[in-house]
């Protein structure tokens, strides 16, 4: 089957707040995915394979259903893990990082895996048939209108999400695997919200509304009709972008781990989440982790106030309580206070 | 759970704070016979971090963990199908409650678990035996656990018997000392970026404490009980209204593991009082489900009342008398303001200050209400009567069969367990109806395949929602209803209704309309618990926009109709009727009442509580609800107590 052209995510016009949380994500897949708030036709889903497609491939070990990575063996599947302890050696195979979609009529079964009909009517056996949730491993699972979605099948998605592992104990099947993506969910919150307990699941969240200004919605215009009539040439187009982008996401993956904090930056993290309300503590954590991500994609080797602050725009707006007769949007300037005394 | 993961998790020593949590679990594995702990807070406060990290606590035990996704077949056992296919015969294929025997069952989000295979765990539970009778399988083995439950109370409450299963009650919170938070981030951050060594820095200190806990648990058989101990724990549980008697046996249980972690020989007072705090707060009678968020400050009075116990000194008789009094003023202390506990953050006291302001009864006051916003405190919960506006979904499925398969269709919800089809098999449960083939394929002709499967094996899926009907309050938040201290009565009122709704697993929503709008405050959703922090913060002020709330709301119902339509809907206006601002600039009463006549035509179960003074009574409330077709009572009809009868009354007609 051949590959449909996908369109570079360097040519998408604007919509910079949710690209940056897609690129931080796919830098550090820790961040717990992103929520993506807005009407229809801003981009949402193009985005989404655009950075799957843009990204370098990664090993995979072959023939793995899990897309099991072959250097760390706290994250394998059973199968591999296995083999690795028994010395086997294992084939392996580059990857692009691929895009899983939910769609909102998926049952739970197809979510979390089921047993395997076919091998149990000719062979006579219980198998597990592995579901969504097997596929998305180390991958994007992307769920279109999540807010949409049967609240028990959000349910075992977020669980799975938090912990990183799906556990099956289901129609005669008794399983666990490895269940690591980055989650992207999309709504559209006129068609109702999600409940704040799977609101505080997704890491990041993200408001998009259609670009404002005429001439960017004429460019936009502009290229999706170059796009369309010439797909691969428009490509080229953009390839040193593309490259040039993909070259700093590589980079910052691999500062990540060197970035360095001060004590007064995790005090400062502290004192937003605790002057803005939060509940528990998933918020400090993420908060921490974003600034850690957004340091490292501006090649700094220790994250600065800004980075925090800019990591809070992404962190806090979904985690805050919203009042009656209050509007729910996150109160910047007294982040910025706090900010401001710090720096003094 | 997977070996592969226990290796991993966080370990449980390297959790910060969260004391009370630690000592409930560390007394539960010194003693299971305390029978387990449920683990209630907020997201986010390391609640199944800490269950997980027993794994590593406890090597000798298991940690079962129950899945959401989880189907009877695999909780209870069943027949295994691999065997049954080639020897044609009938073994027992053990389900996770074989596995949990001696080990801890561990459940998260206890909470939305579906309510099938809560039954089953009640069952087991109660008799510590797990029968099974299924699939031609007739097996019975022991099923003896440590039950550990996480649940965030926002997602809604469990059953009260299901909560008395639980030995232990522990509230999480988020802690707000910054120092604190920041070794929170600082030990997660280690811990992600290097497991192995993290873990391995925890286990001197996870050696230290499995060793402790051995040895108390060596100690346990030792320790002694006075009879005046007993006393006082039966004493403390009838105080507290309790149901039954293990209330007073967990207590006793649980004050003779804290006697042998601490390595004491005999169990003193101050180890039942501080074990109360456990035992109780989820048994207690008297406290209502509207408090249940309020447990993190009745835990701090109990701070103080055994404080000044320790003042009084050892004398047992004095002790209980102090007891009861104190037990007695913490009563009317919660159920007088059960907005106290409330985390409303920092313009909590801001408010309540407005609130006190709008308390002054005073006519000057009533025209300052109007325009002026303040935030009324809701007045006492009433005592809570069972308003059963459930069953009336149960009487339609189980009443006419001919409609249950017609609803059966909608291959949506969650697969419980298996059924015998009627008709044709629609949403066929495969493993049911493997299960049911299996034994008998060595008389059958399988062309090649193992498994040959026949008409009479088919089986189909029982799919099961979560929910019973759908409440949806819409709310008069104008000025007027700020008046002498209506709303206070107000909320009283819907609190009560909401408190039932808890039990009922119904879904709520909750529309307000003041000024010149009507907000969605809440949308239909599970938890009453949010509902009811919506209801605290809800201020008054402004004039009355009773057509704009009426429409949202009947637009909401509708919508929800559409994509839901077995859902049994309740509308229930809450209003004085002063209506005065209009969608299209004609008389607000008509208006209102037009579109009334619309809600009445979508038949959504209408019911108006007017909340208008007696004696300045213009009973536009009353026309309304007759233009609803509505059923219509006072505010003071429901503040007798006269909750039941209504809704007794609204189910019988239906």
């Amino acid at each position: 089957m051949e590959k449909t052209a996908i369109y570079p995510f360097t040519a998408i016009v604007g919509q910079e707040p949710m690209k940056k949380a897609l690129i931080l994500n796919v830098i550090n897949p820790t961040l717990g995915g992103v929520l993506i708030r807005g009407e229809k036709g801003t981009a949402k889903s193009t985005a989404v394979r655009a950075v799957a497609d843009l990204l370098p491939e990664m090993d995979q070990i072959e023939g793995c259903i899990f897309s099991c990575d072959p250097e760390d063996k706290s994250k394998m599947c059973e199968v591999c893990l296995e083999k690795v302890e028994k010395g086997i050696k294992l084939k392996i195979v580059k990857k692009k990082m691929k895009v899983v979609e939910l769609p909102v009529s998926a049952t739970e079964d197809r979510v979390v895996g089921t047993l395997d009909i076919e091998h149990a009517i000719k062979k006579g056996e219980k198998k597990f048939e592995p579901g969504i949730l097997a596929r998305a491993n180390r991958n994007i699972l992307y769920v279109d209108e999540v807010n949409l979605l049967d609240d028990h099948v959000v349910d075992v998605i977020l669980d799975s999400a938090a912990m990183g592992v799906n556990t099956i104990e289901r129609e005669g099947v008794s399983y666990s695997h490895p269940a690591r993506f980055v989650l992207v969910g999309t709504m559209n919150p006129e068609e109702g919200d999600l409940r704040p307990q799977l609101l505080d699941r997704f890491g990041l969240v993200v408001d998009v509304t259609g670009e404002k200004k005429p001439e960017d919605r004429v460019e936009i215009i502009k290229r999706r009709l170059n796009f369309e009539t010439d797909p691969h040439g428009f490509g080229k187009n953009f390839e040193p972008l593309q490259r040039e982008l993909r070259q700093k996401i590589i980079e910052a993956r691999k500062r990540l781990s060197g970035v360095k904090y001060s004590d007064k930056i995790l005090e400062l993290i502290a004192k937003i989440c605790v002057t803005m309300g939060v509940d528990g503590h998933r918020a400090d954590i993420t908060m921490l982790k974003t600034a850690i991500t957004i340091a490292a994609f501006k090649k700094k080797n220790e994250i600065a106030p800004q980075d925090v602050i800019e990591a809070a725009h992404l962190v806090l707006p979904h985690r805050m309580r919203k009042k009656p007769f209050e509007k729910g949007v996150l109160d910047f300037s007294k982040v910025e206070e706090i900010a401001n005394e710090f720096a003094v | 759970m997977n070996l592969l993961f226990k290796k991993f998790v966080y370990p449980f020593s390297a959790v910060v704070g969260q004391k009370k949590l630690k000592t409930a679990v560390i007394l539960n594995l010194i003693n299971p016979s305390i029978g387990g702990v449920l683990i209630s807070g907020e997201k986010g406060t390391a609640k199944s971090t800490l269950v997980r990290g027993l794994v590593a606590l406890v090597p000798e035990l298991d940690i079962i963990e129950v899945p959401l996704n989880i189907t009877e077949d695999r909780l209870i056992g069943t027949i295994d199908i691999e065997k049954a296919i080639t020897t044609g015969k009938r073994y027992f294929e053990p389900g996770l409650l074989a596995k949990a025997h001696g080990n801890v069952l561990y459940v998260d989000e206890v909470n939305l678990l579906s309510d099938n295979i809560v039954n089953c765990l009640l069952d087991v539970c109660q008799s510590g035996v797990n029968k099974v009778e299924r699939e031609g399988i007739s097996y019975t083995h022991e099923a003896r656990f440590v039950l550990i439950g996480t649940m965030n109370p926002e997602e809604g409450m469990l059953s009260t018997q299901f909560l008395d299963r639980f030995g232990m009650y522990v509230k999480t919170e988020g802690c707000n000392d910054i120092s604190e938070r920041k070794e929170i981030l600082r030990r997660r951050m280690e811990y992600e970026t290097n497991p192995q060594r993290f873990i391995a820095r925890y286990e001197a200190e996870a050696k230290k404490l499995q060793h402790e806990i051995a040895i108390a648990a060596k100690l346990l058989e030792t320790i002694e009980v006075d009879d005046s101990i007993m006393r006082l724990a039966a004493d403390i549980a009838t105080q507290k209204n309790c149901a039954g008697h293990r209330a007073d046996i967990i207590m006793v249980e649980a004050a003779k593991a804290l006697a042998a972690w601490r390595q004491r020989k005999h169990v003193t007072i101050k180890d039942v009082i501080e074990v109360a705090e456990f035992v109780l707060p989820h048994r207690a009678r008297e406290m209502s489900n509207a408090e249940w968020g309020q447990t993190g400050r009745e835990e701090g009075d109990h701070e103080k009342n055994k404080n000044n116990r320790e003042e009084k000194g050892k004398a047992l008789p004095d002790e209980s008398d102090a007891k009861n009094e104190n037990y007695n003023s913490r009563q009317s202390k919660t159920t007088a303001c059960p907005e106290t506990g409330n985390s409303a953050g920092n313009t909590k006291k801001e408010e309540t200050s407005r609130a006190k302001n709008g308390r002054a009864d005073d006519t000057e006051q009533f025209l300052d209400n109007i325009n002026k916003d303040n935030v009324q405190q809701p007045e006492s919960i009433f005592k809570v009567i069972p308003i059963n506006v459930s069953p009336i979904d149960r009487i339609k499925r189980k009443g006419s069969g001919k409609r249950t398969s017609t609803k059966s269709e909608t291959p949506r919800g969650r697969y419980v367990r298996y059924r015998f089809p009627v008709d044709r098999p629609k949403d066929i449960a495969f493993d049911a109806t493997l299960r049911a083939a299996a034994p008998y394929q060595n008389t059958r002709d399988r062309r090649g395949n193992a498994v040959a499967i026949e008409k009479q094996d088919f089986r189909e899926k029982v799919r099961e929602k979560r929910v019973g009907n759908i409440i949806l309050f819409v709310v008069d938040a104008s000025g007027s209803m700020g008046a002498r201290e209506r709303m206070k009565v107000t909320k009283g009122a819907i609190l009560s209704l909401l408190n039932d709704a808890y039990q009922k697993r119904d879904m709520v929503g909750m529309v307000a309309f003041r000024k010149n709008k009507a907000e969605v405050l809440l949308n239909i959703t599970r938890s009453v618990d949010l509902a009811m922090k919506c209801l605290k913060d809800l201020p008054t002020g402004g004039r009355t926009p009773l057509s704009a709330g009426l429409l949202v709301g009947y637009e909401i119902l509708k919508a929800r109709k559409i994509k839901d339509p077995e859902m049994v809907p309740l509308f229930v206006l809450v209003s004085d009727g002063r209506a005065n601002v209009s969608l299209s600039g004609d008389d607000p009463v008509k208006e209102a009442k037009e579109i009334a006549a619309r809600i009445a035509a979508e038949k959504m179960n209408p019911l108006v509580i007017d909340t208008e003074d007696e004696f300045l009574s213009l009973g536009i409330a009353k026309e309304v609800a007759d233009a609803m077709g509505a059923r219509y009572y006072k505010i003071n009809d429901l503040k007798a107590g006269n909750i039941e009868h209504i809704v007794r009354e609204m189910s019988n007609s239906r």
